[in-house]
């Protein structure tokens, strides 16, 4: 999510958390993989990175 | 840090001395008299006011450093770490209320029923600080 973040001109883990009303720590907690968001916090996210939910969430096999 | 865990924080150190405090009391009293020392007004107020007086103080040095999030509603994260510590607290709490009202029907101890029982909302409400804690680092 760094890196999107980074590709949709440096939004800020603040500025992240503002557009989708969350505190900054939980963006931190999404980021390094210690909470999974809600399907409507991710649909937020994904719209302020202005990307697709399947691009900026995934399942990954190794995470099991 | 979120404020909110720094008021898990300073909630805890609150519990953990109040509740320190307490039990000397109680054992103190106890060893001088024979027997477990009936539970009296006095100690608990002066619980209360310890929890009181620290949690004010530990809020008030707490919002000083974390400021402008003081004010901060609670998210969606911040929502689910206060439930699942909130259902573990409660459980902790009934077993303890359970193991003391067992101890009653074949003790006839009122007085340690009393202790159990406020020794347990103790440690329910302790858990679910630490909890709370443990959740916000770990993940939930």
């Amino acid at each position: 999510m760094k890196a999107l973040r980074e590709a949709a001109g440096g939004v800020t883990q603040a500025d992240l958390a503002r557009a989708c009303g969350v505190t900054r720590q939980t963006v931190i907690a999404i980021e390094q993989g210690r909470y999974s968001p809600s399907l409507e916090t991710a649909f937020r996210i994904a719209r302020a990175l202005g990307v697709g939910i399947e691009e900026a969430f995934f399942w990954s096999a190794s995470e099991e | 840090m979120t404020f909110r865990e720094l008021s898990a924080w300073v909630m805890s150190l609150a519990l953990i001395v109040g509740g320190a405090f307490y039990f000397n009391t109680v054992i103190k009293a106890s060893s001088a008299t024979d027997g477990l020392a009936p539970p009296i007004l006095g100690p608990i107020i002066i619980y209360i006011g310890i929890l009181i007086l620290l949690s004010i103080i530990g809020h008030v040095l707490g919002a000083i450093a974390a400021r402008g999030e003081t004010d901060a509603p609670a998210d969606e994260r911040d929502r689910r770490v206060i439930a699942q510590a909130g259902n573990v607290s409660g459980v902790v709490f009934g077993v303890g209320v359970m193991a003391g009202l067992t101890g009653y029907l074949f003790t006839y101890n009122g007085d340690l029923l009393f202790y159990i029982a406020f020794g347990s909302l103790m440690v329910s409400q302790l858990a679910e600080y630490l909890l709370q804690i443990w959740y916000y680092r770990s993940g939930v």
